[in-house]
């Protein structure tokens, strides 16, 4: 098996900014990441929606780079860029011609230093992202199905249950002194870290960060956020309506463990003996055998995040599409049948051996792009910003995959009997709409 | 020279420093002597490799007997061959550490591959069984048909869609082009002896370009393609019909409706070229001025202005015998009328008026290091030479793309837009809740309705 040994150096500005380097000069081209420790999860009450606006006004303008500044720089040098917000981090990020490194660490840090923009650029990204949210969710068959649909229905903590996309009412109520507080209150250096990848050597990359990053002021880290969920004891279920598609759905979440624990490493190599493609259990039986369903997927953390990119209270999702002449009970019952048979008779290692392999060829992708053709090391910098903030070791990288390789069957087993109880989970029918004769 | 003082250094924007040149990998180009095309490149970024085995023949070539027959039988090949039942072929795959699919478009079917190098052969001996020996099992046959039909079922609510297949169809008619996915009834009627068929005639060596990129050496992995490929036995294809196309002219909008929708979907767009032709890159350059890039006018307008909108773009779309220009935004229901006005606002300006140097040079700069972007991964790089060697472009294409992209002119990007954006005959597809459309949509040229199945109204 190849060892992994990714070349990762690691350093802290006085200001509490973390910054990693990860060189690798064979093609001319740098990615470089900015990754705050804020995510929708604990945007303000009142406000939901707000951490994803906000990620929106990081592009109108910061103190010398006004409106469209940022946007113009990075394209004109041969560059893209752009920005997402996750459950607990936010990042920014650029790939260009390493000609234009330098170019980029100083849009950054201007960013990081200061952001100026007014009223007007908070009404134009309002008005964006209620578009975004319309053609991503309220226009499109199964919008939102099921990451908007299973939170408000498995969590009771506020943080972990609201509309992350934002209800309009909210986009609507948010202020500028709304984003000027935000800005103070999670985008300290402190409460990020900053990733170079690619062409430039370590020595470089640290002296361009500390050209450009040290003199912004530190300031004071944000309180830990409330982000537990009480004990859930009885299944919990709630029926969406599907606007346009013609096929019913439905969603089944357990809660994931916690990150780097040994039930993590099982329960990984559990959701891919479940979903892992159509060789998978889910697939390979609903769609392929019994032919109830004719989609079927999941993983820890789907659709919108993956194993490696949460920080707090998750599910392992299963979303299925079933044919109509099958009743969502019939449904479950058949879906039940196949977790209850891996709690009761658990895995072989014929199994489970070729299982880890895909894994493992699966991270190696995932290092490679994980973002389309035109981010290279995108997944590289996600994982080496993850581990940063969350575990404070970017070096996991390199051999993060020893846990999931040392699995046994009984783990898996184990893991299996442990979260996947019907008491501990959640359940969203998504019940296309009586359509009149036409 | 001194370095600046610290206070210049954060409100100067840092000039780029000297570009480092894009150093080609080691590449190997052959021909079996069945005429399988074989390009293979080193790229050693993970332990893995990439590959798409090719076929120059897709939907277009069967469209008159059997629309998507191409299609449904490139989704076949997986599901079972003479030596291997389709649970094997997915339990196989995910032992080698392998990824695969198949699928086809108009011009070509292709299956893809990616995989772990300890299972290079493993799984070229797989792909090579997949396009050889597939079986075509009749029970997995009708539980991909039905698949396939709520599949379709799902795209005829899905607005992005249902605009993409109006605008084929007003671009080009009855030629194959003309139909982007095959009608309920058509998938209902396929038939077992005609997927067999095309993949008796077309999945041929002669046929075929094999292109992998990865963590190999090409003379070894050149030897492994000779051994698993070699012995296939070559054949003869024939090239797809390309009948007339429809005449277009003036502006003419197309309403489809869709009930409920919250949000319009526009698509304006006009036949174009192929990547063949001389002009190629000119319009390149000019749809990215225009709405190719984040930083182009169209963008600029009516997204970051006006907040008409969150996915406006613009596109040159390229297939074999044709090409088409589009532009397309999906905006909320009261500002369809002011879209298009700025749509084709922005596109008579570049008709109108030469480009800046300025915004020229930003925009020859953008192409050329996206180009660069794309080498510096195996599936970039195999998209690259997936598309230069698949369209028989010069042997230098990717070589000297940067320096024919920085030798364009204004007066090229103008040349282009008079020719290419024809402003004066677009076609206008609004896909939405007809009652909040249609007088907007109807300012725009005379205008037919549609429903979501794509009767007339």
């Amino acid at each position: 098996m190849t060892q992994l040994n990714i070349p990762i150096e690691s350093m802290s500005l006085p200001n509490g900014l973390r910054v990693v380097v990860s060189p690798d000069r064979a093609a001319p081209v740098a990615t470089v990441g900015v990754y705050y420790n804020i995510g929708f999860r604990i945007e303000p009450r009142g406000r939901s929606g707000f951490a994803h606006l906000f990620e929106h006004m990081m592009f109108q303008g910061s103190a010398n780079a006004g409106k469209m500044v940022h946007i113009k720089l990075i394209n004109s040098s041969g560059g893209v860029l752009n920005g997402s917000t996750h459950y607990d981090v936010t990042n920014y990020y650029e790939s260009v011609p390493s000609n234009a490194l330098e170019r980029v660490l100083w849009l950054e840090a201007d960013r990081m230093r200061a952001l100026k923009v007014d009223d007007e650029n908070l009404r134009n990204q309002r008005d964006v992202v209620k578009e975004e949210v319309r053609v991503n969710v309220l226009n499109q068959p199964y919008g939102g199905f099921p990451w908007l649909d299973l939170p408000p229905i498995a969590y009771r903590n506020w943080s972990n249950a609201h509309n992350f996309y934002g209800d309009f009412d909210d986009l609507d109520a948010a202020t500028l002194d709304d984003v000027q507080k935000f800005f103070k209150t999670y985008y300290a250096p402190s409460n990020a870290v900053l990733l170079i990848l690619g062409d430039v050597d370590v020595d470089e990359g640290f002296k361009l960060a500390e050209r450009y990053f040290a003199g912004i002021p530190s300031g004071p880290q944000p309180a830990p956020a409330d982000i537990d969920e009480p004990p859930q004891i009885d299944e919990r279920r709630g029926v969406v309506e599907e606007k346009f598609g013609t096929l019913p759905g439905i969603a089944v979440g357990y809660p994931a463990p916690r990150r780097l624990t040994p039930d993590w490493c099982a329960a990984a190599m559990l959701d891919r003996a479940l979903h892992g493609g159509r060789a998978g259990r889910v697939y390979r039986s609903l769609v392929l055998e019994q032919q109830i369903a004719v989609d079927a997927e999941g993983g820890i953390h789907y659709p919108v995040g993956d194993l490696f990119d949460y920080n707090g209270p998750t599910l392992m999702v299963t979303r299925l599409l079933h044919k109509p002449e099958y009743s969502a009970d019939q449904t479950i019952a058949a879906y039940d049948q196949i977790l209850d048979e891996m709690k009761e008779k658990g895995i072989t290692s014929e199994e489970l051996e070729p299982i880890k392999v895909k894994f493992r060829s699966n991270y190696f992708s995932m290092l490679e792009g994980g973002h389309g053709a035109s981010i290279p090391r995108y997944g590289l910098m996600h994982l080496l910003a993850c581990f940063t903030l969350f575990d404070n070791d970017p070096h996991l990288v390199n051999s993060i995959l020893d846990g999931f390789m040392e699995v046994t069957p009984d783990a898996v087993q184990s893991v299996a009997r442990k979260i996947l109880r019907r008491p501990n989970r959640s359940l969203v029918v998504r019940q296309p709409a009586k359509k009149e004769a036409a | 020279m001194a370095s600046a003082p610290r206070s210049e250094i954060h409100t100067t924007v840092p000039a780029l420093s000297p570009e480092r040149p894009v150093i080609w990998p080691p590449r190997g180009r052959t021909t079996l002597s069945n005429g399988l095309e074989v390009v293979l490149v080193e790229s050693h970024t993970i332990p893995k490799f990439t590959g798409q085995l090719f076929f120059r023949s897709g939907n277009a070539v069967v469209a008159a007997k059997a629309p998507g027959i191409a299609d449904m039988t490139a989704t076949m090949v997986r599901t079972g061959t003479t030596a291997r039942a389709s649970r094997q072929i997915e339990e196989d795959l995910r032992r080698m550490g392998a990824d695969l699919s198949s699928g086809a478009g108009a011009d070509t079917s292709v299956v893809s591959f990616a995989g772990l190098v300890d299972f290079s052969n493993g799984l070229l001996r797989l792909v090579a069984e997949l396009t050889q020996q597939a079986s075509f099992p009749a029970d997995e046959f009708e539980r991909e048909r039905r698949q396939l039909v709520e599949g379709l079922r799902i795209e005829r609510a899905t607005s992005g869609f249902l605009a993409s297949e109006r605008m084929r169809k007003v671009l080009f008619g009855a030629h194959p082009y003309g139909a982007i996915s095959p009608t309920e009834a058509q998938v209902e009627s396929y038939r077992l002896d005609q997927l067999q068929d095309f993949y008796r005639q077309y999945y041929r060596p002669g046929n075929a370009l094999l292109v992998m990129v990865g963590d190999f050496s090409p003379q070894a992995m050149l030897a492994q393609v000779e051994q698993v490929f070699g012995s296939w036995a070559a054949g003869k294809v024939d090239e797809a019909p390309n009948p007339a196309l429809p005449e277009l002219y003036g502006r003419r909008v197309y309403l489809v409706h869709l009930p409920d929708a919250v949000q319009a979907q526009i698509v304006v767009g006009n036949r174009a070229i192929t990547r063949k032709h001389p002009d190629w890159l000119r319009l390149t350059l000019a749809n990215s001025i225009y709405g190719g890039a984040f930083n182009s006018r169209l963008v600029m307008n009516i997204r970051e202005q006006k907040g008409y909108t969150y996915s406006p773009r613009s596109g040159v779309h390229p297939l074999r015998q044709h090409g088409y220009f589009s532009i397309s935004a999906a905006v909320r229901n009261d500002v369809v009328a002011a879209t298009l006005s700025e749509m084709f606002y922005e596109v008579d300006r570049m008709r109108s008026t030469p480009v800046g140097e300025e915004e020229l040079a930003d925009a020859r700069n953008y192409l050329t290091g996206l180009f660069s972007l794309g080498l510096a991964t195996q599936d970039g790089l195999a998209g690259q030479l997936a598309t230069s060697t698949l369209e028989r472009l010069p042997e230098d294409y990717l070589e000297t793309y940067r320096e024919r992209i920085l030798a364009l002119t204004a007066a090229d990007v103008l040349d282009a837009a008079q020719k290419y954006f024809d402003s004066a005959n677009a076609q206008i597809v609004v896909v939405g809740d007809r009652p909040q459309l249609e007088t907007q949509a109807a300012l725009f040229g005379k205008m037919e309705v549609y429903d979501a199945q794509g009767e007339p109204m």
